[in-house]
């Protein structure tokens, strides 16, 4: 009959009001339309998320052949002939009813309603619906609000029951936690009783809500629509770099929005990357630069504290002095430091990452992924790294995504089961300190062995996964900050073996990869290049590679490093071995770059303000190694400064000069030195905005360390010590909402360990290892392997740091009743 | 009061093992959790979220969707008068009243004593025997108020408790499947060979296909046969 | 002779009622919808109007209003329902009594006086706030130390002489249309060109 077939066709030809409008097939009526510029209005639909069809506020008159009729046209896929009408008599009564009926038992308490002004209930009532109502009625009445979560509030009445919320929770984000209850008229969207609404997403429900039946705490009554202004910017709460639009209102930002990025993060935000901005609005932030007189950190004016800080780097030593962070700054400020540290004062110790992160040649090194890369429909993603959900919110909602609906198989590689974990193929969980050995199984030609306390059927059957036709991307990064990264790094270097692998790094801490490609690693140069290799041409460049984090730690806590300059690095809360940071900080002449007082910065001599993201304009490198810009929406409290304008003068009054007065002149410099960044400018960011641009290029790898596997002790456990969404890190202690979140350290054993133990839940319990011993509430999780003792990092009541010693494959501890 | 008692337990886990996935018990399960206490308690609840491995959330979802399931103590006897229009006109509503009057409670109410409830329902889908209520769900048609007031004297001195059991037993004979007459306890989607009901029909309709085919092909002859009766004719 | 004309107006003119009044020291009446000062109503039981809902701030074509809402406090609301308004503030040296403030409030919460004779030496004293605006516990504006108050100009600030009170639509005439407000009571519906009578009294038809 037809010369094509129907799987080749590009497109179908629908008729919307009279006009032909090509389509794709498969493609929803209702996104035809929008696409060829009619909208259809609608309350349930969502692209993100599969039609239901709940609202029927989309009811247009479809011609599919039979005779026009109202149909919902968010559930008719498009096929060749359609013919729609929006805009006839039966159409427009049609949504005239139906917003009649929504408004029947909708409160229209519009001005104290926080979606007041930007609510699609009232907008589409304006344009769709009847002026008045014939309801005289009663309305529902229900206790308003209720907090359904930690952050988010729930009005009963205002909601017209489009689904929205419990489709997100349950298809989205996985955690079914509110649910329809009820029926008929009594039909309300509620938690079970005393379980609420504790998902690391729930704050998505508010943005996605048409109506203000979902609020968020953080900005209840805060503002209304038409006083806030708004700039889109990127995310700095996690390496995934989540586009977002921030919102202010006189000077003060007010809340976070999601924005959809087809690459990134869909439109979603974990709960972390949308009120965690709490903390830059916090009376806690440092407004001026103090100095060290008596014994107190005394304000004193800028001039004097870059003045003396800049004698301080000057007087010492460049092998004696070292830089620690960096992951907060922007690009272009990591740029200005690096150059600082590397071009002016001549040091190369410069380490972004605090001990927990992994060897930046190998990031910079191994073949790259991108999100829409390792989610691609079919492939393999094995997850050798953090829990996803944990650490990197939006990245998590994408890898579930593939799998439950694009046919992604998961593999598992981690010390135990994440939360990625129920929707993983295959769980293999190697004991920490053993995950190298593991790796190199699953790559063998060999007949496969037990490995690693995993059993040779599993890794057969994760080898067939890995065989397969898709492409296989790794997800990698450091599971537990008790295991040592060389043998993460080994097992990676093991899996570049597998025909087109590619990685996706699962670093978490916020601009970690744009201090990498700014050359904040010891040994490196701007733009993915070494000391050898780089083409930056400075005065002072240093020759050999300088300390990483822990050695420059070690080497301060010798007495043979003098001058530590923390970039806003908080090394006792975040460096796993918390002793040796305290002793270095201690002893070192200590300057900090922050917005907060921190733990470390008691022991600063000096502190100088920085400006907040949010505050200062700059760009922003996720994990895929995008680069995205990043707006100022604020300004910053008291005099505090964006970095790499402290960098600059810090630079001057060492005796050097930067030669950067404006971001584009950083710009300039780093297009100068980094093929990787080319045609990357504020222009070109500005022309991207939502997509970025994803910086290409990559150094050699380095080889593997050939780590020998941790030594077994068969009363012992190995240690875990992983990283939670919520825990004390400054950020979050800053934000009120966010800061009682953080679950608090309890140690997690497996059921059949815990029952040997013969204790209560939550009883005390003493874990020892070779460097220190602390005493912290035991619980059963069926999450654990046997043999494997779990304990969440940095919760801020007990300290696991003294635990673990830096460079230790794995950290062996007992476990012993309290009492003994 | 609460969560499954084990010998309950027990019994939720057969059920459960009933169906392809865990999910699919919920209802059944629901039933037994009010068969138990005569309501649903959210203990029970959240023990049919642990079994069936869903969250608390969706199994009071499902629970509250149904007028059957009782998430508040009700009494020993929950008494259904319907209102609807056939019942209203044949004295419906007056049936309620007397009931109000009789027990002292309003409709929704539960008398002190804990033995009756009484609700005003929609259709109970017996228009033709109206007025009529249902006693547990145990229907009494075309019936009037005297009659309402033995029936709850009878029910009383335990003179209907054959017929009707305590709020909450759906049937005291328990059903249950013979382990050859399992429907394969897969989910479907795992399933590679074809369903144990479908292997059991096969000889039927192994049978039934020769039949078919017996037929077709003695069809086919006569067609045959007739054409070259007509080719010899046209010759 | 046409010169004698002009005496003859002159002359007539001399024994007619002055246009000219001696302001200040005496005022004309002012009309009953006059755009004078703000104030910010209360209900008959003493509870704020104002729900913070910044309708005000935002149709205000001179940017003059600064509003911010916040959950009433437990057991000690401010105002009916969760929200009150916590900030309110008004700029006079911008405001143009336009009286768009008044025509968006949902609540009858802003209306204005009567009042147009007020003067500051400074910018602060030019922003009212709340605690300024607020009626007093008799329902009355307050008579601040440097404004010139005459009787009757703190009177007639209600809700229902908005443009687009229900007052204003024939099908309503005859009902009330608006709450009551402190001081005030509810006030009579005013009385249209369809009724014979002639207009009531309203300056004190509903004051208790």
């Amino acid at each position: 009959m037809t010369d094509t077939q129907p799987e080749t066709e590009a497109s179908v030809t629908i008729v919307v009001d009279g006009q032909e409008v090509a389509a794709r097939p498969g493609e929803l009526l209702i996104d035809a339309c929008e696409r060829a510029g009619t909208y259809i209005p609608r309350f349930c639909y969502h692209e993100r998320m599969k039609p239901v069809g709940m609202c029927r506020m989309c009811l247009v008159e479809v011609d599919t052949g039979r005779g026009m009729g109202l149909q919902p046209s968010c559930m008719i896929p498009v096929a060749e002939g359609m013919t729609v009408d929006t805009q006839s008599e039966i159409t427009k009564k049609a949504q005239d009813g139906i917003l009649e009926f929504l408004l029947i038992n909708h409160p229209l308490d519009c001005p104290v309603c926080d979606k007041g002004g930007e609510c699609p209930l009232q907008d589409q009532t304006m344009a769709y619906g009847p002026g008045e109502s014939r309801f005289v009625e009663e309305k529902r009445h229900y206790e308003k609000p209720i907090p359904i979560s930690d952050t988010v509030f729930l009005d009963r009445e205002r909601c017209i029951l489009c689904d929205r919320c419990t489709r997100f929770a349950k298809e989205v984000a996985g955690d079914p936690l509110i649910h329809f209850q009820g029926r008929g008229n009594q039909t309300e969207v509620n938690t079970f009783p005393d379980e609420p609404f504790s998902s690391y997403f729930s704050g998505n429900t508010v943005q996605i809500c048409p109506v203000g039946a979902l609020t968020a705490k953080p900005y209840r009554f805060k503002a209304r629509p038409w006083d806030l202004e708004e700039t889109e910017s990127t995310s700095v709460a996690d390496a995934v770099g989540s586009r977002i639009t921030v919102q202010s209102s006189r000077n003060q930002v007010l809340r976070y929005m999601g924005v959809d990025s087809d690459p990134v993060n869909w439109g979603w935000l974990s709960d972390k990357e949308r009120f965690s901005f709490e903390a830059f609005n916090s009376d806690e932030r440092i407004t001026e630069p103090m100095a060290r007189s008596g014994g107190d950190l005394e304000p004193v004016s800028w001039g004097a504290a870059i003045a003396a800080v800049g004698d301080a780097l000057k007087n010492t030593d460049p092998s004696r002095l070292g830089i620690i962070g960096g992951a907060r700054l922007t690009n272009e400020s990591q740029f200005a430091f690096t150059k600082l540290a590397k071009g002016v004062l001549g040091t190369d110790n410069v380490d972004a990452q605090l001990g927990d992160g992994l060897p930046a040649e190998l990031v910079l090194g191994l073949p790259r992924a991108t999100i829409d890369q390792a989610c691609a429909p079919g492939g393999t993603i094995i997850l050798m790294g953090p829990d996803p959900k944990e650490t990197l919110g939006a990245l998590f909602l994408r890898l579930k995504h593939a799998a439950v609906e694009d046919g992604a198989t998961i593999i598992e590689v981690t010390p135990h089961r994440t939360g990625l974990g129920q929707y993983a193929a295959h769980h293999l969980h190697p004991l920490p300190g053993e995950t190298a050995a593991l790796a190199a199984a699953l790559v063998a030609e060999t007949p496969a062995l037990d490995t690693a306390g995993v059993s040779a059927d599993a890794i057969t059957a994760a080898r067939a996964a890995i065989a397969g036709d898709g492409p296989v991307t790794v997800i990698l990064g450091r599971a537990s900050v008790a295991e040592s990264a060389a043998v993460i790094a080994d097992a990676a270097l093991s899996l570049t073996s597998i025909p087109g692998v590619r990685f996706l790094s699962a670093l978490s801490r916020s601009n970690v990869h744009g201090a990498l490609d700014m050359g904040m690693s010891p040994g490196l140069l701007p733009g993915r290049s070494t000391l050898a290799s780089g083409t930056a041409n400075w005065p002072n460049t240093p020759s050999t590679a300088g300390m990483s984090t822990a050695q420059m730690l070690q080497a301060a806590a010798d007495g043979s490093l003098d001058t530590i300059l923390l970039l806003g690095a908080d090394p006792i809360s975040d460096f796993p071995d918390t002793d040796l940071a305290e002793r270095a900080l201690a002893n070192a002449t200590v300057i900090a770059v922050d917005l907060f007082e921190t733990a470390s910065t008691d022991h600063a001599d000096a502190i100088l303000p920085a400006a907040a993201p949010q505050e200062a304009d700059g760009s922003f490198t996720n994990l895929e190694g995008r680069v995205t810009k990043i707006s100022r929406k604020v300004t910053p409290p008291g005099t505090a400064r964006p970095d790499w304008i402290i960098a600059a003068e810090l630079a001057m009054a060492a005796g050097g000069d930067l030669g950067i007065e404006s971001l584009d002149d950083v710009w300039a410099q780093i297009a100068a030195v980094s093929p990787a960044h080319a045609g990357i400018d504020t222009a070109s960011l500005d022309a991207n905005q939502r997509d970025g641009v994803v910086v290409e290029g990559t150094l050699d790898l380095p080889a593997a360390s050939g780590v020998s596997p941790a030594v077994a002790d068969a009363y012992a456990y190995r240690l875990v010590v992983s990283r939670r969404m919520y825990d004390a890190g400054t950020i979050l202690a800053n934000s009120p909402s966010s800061a009682h979140l953080a679950s608090g350290t309890a140690l997690h054993l497996h059921p059949v360990d815990f029952d040997a133990l013969g204790l209560d839940r939550g009883a005390e319990v003493t874990v020892s290892s070779a460097t220190g011993s602390v005493s912290l509430p035991v619980e059963p999780s069926g999450d654990v392997p046997r043999g494997v003792a779990a304990v969440p990092a940095n919760q801020g009541d007990i300290v696991v740091g003294t635990l673990i010693a830096v460079g230790d494959v794995a950290t062996n501890v007992r476990v012993e009743r309290g009492d003994s | 009061m609460a969560r499954f008692t084990p010998d309950n337990l027990e019994l939720a886990h057969e059920i459960i093992s009933r169906y392809p996935r865990k999910k699919s018990a919920v209802i059944p399960l629901l039933h037994l959790g009010q068969e138990q206490d005569g309501y649903v308690t959210n203990e029970a609840m959240e023990h049919i979220a642990e079994l069936t491995e869903v969250t608390a959330a969706e199994v009071i979802g499902t629970c509250t969707f149904y007028e059957m399931f009782k998430t508040h103590p009700v009494g020993k006897y929950v008494i259904n008068v319907c209102t609807n229009i056939s019942c209203q006109l044949n004295g419906g509503e007056e049936l309620l009243e007397h009931l109000e009057e009789t027990l002292d409670i309003r409709s929704g109410g539960t008398t002190a004593d804990g033995m009756f409830t009484i609700e005003d329902y929609e259709c109970l889908a017996a228009c033709t025997e109206a007025p009529c209520m249902q006693v547990n769900y145990r229907y009494f048609h075309r019936i009037s108020n005297d009659e309402v007031d033995g029936v709850l004297s009878d029910i009383r001195s335990g003179k209907l408790a054959d017929t009707i059991p305590e709020h909450g037993v759906l049937q005291r004979v328990r059903q249950t499947i013979p382990a050859g007459k399992l429907a394969g306890i897969a989910p479907p989607e795992t399933v590679v060979d074809a369903p144990v009901w479908m292997a059991r029909n096969e000889p039927i309709l192994a049978a039934r296909a020769a039949a078919k085919a017996a037929e077709e092909a003695a069809a086919a002859n006569k067609a045959t046969e007739a054409t070259e009766a007509n080719e010899k004719g046209d010759a | 002779m046409g010169y004698l004309q002009g005496f003859a107006v002159t002359f007539k003119k001399l024994t007619e009622d002055r246009v000219t009044t001696e302001y200040p020291e005496q005022k004309r009446p002012k009309a009953d919808r006059l755009h004078g000062r703000h104030v910010l109503n209360r209900y008959e039981d003493g509870m704020e109007k104002c729900i913070g809902c910044e309708l005000c701030a935002g149709v205000c074509p001179a940017n003059c209003i600064y509003v911010r809402g916040k959950d009433n406090p437990d057991g000690d609301p401010v105002s009916p329902g969760e929200r009150y308004g916590f900030i309110y503030e008004i700029n006079y040296l911008r405001c143009i009594h336009c009286d768009m403030c008044v025509e968006a409030c949902p609540t009858e919460a802003i209306t204005e006086s009567k009042l147009f004779e007020f003067s500051f030496t400074n910018r602060a004293d030019a922003i009212y706030t709340k605690n300024e605006l607020l009626v007093d516990d008799d329902g009355m504006p307050q008579h601040l130390p440097w404004e010139d108050w005459r009787p009757g100009e703190d009177e007639m600030t209600s809700g229902w002489m908005r443009a687009t009170a229900s007052s204003g639509n024939a099908a309503y005439e005859g009902k009330v249309a608006w709450s009551g407000e402190l001081g005030y009571g509810v006030r009579a519906p005013e009385i249209g060109q369809s009724q014979d009578a002639p207009p009531a009294d309203t300056s004190d038809s509903g004051a208790h």
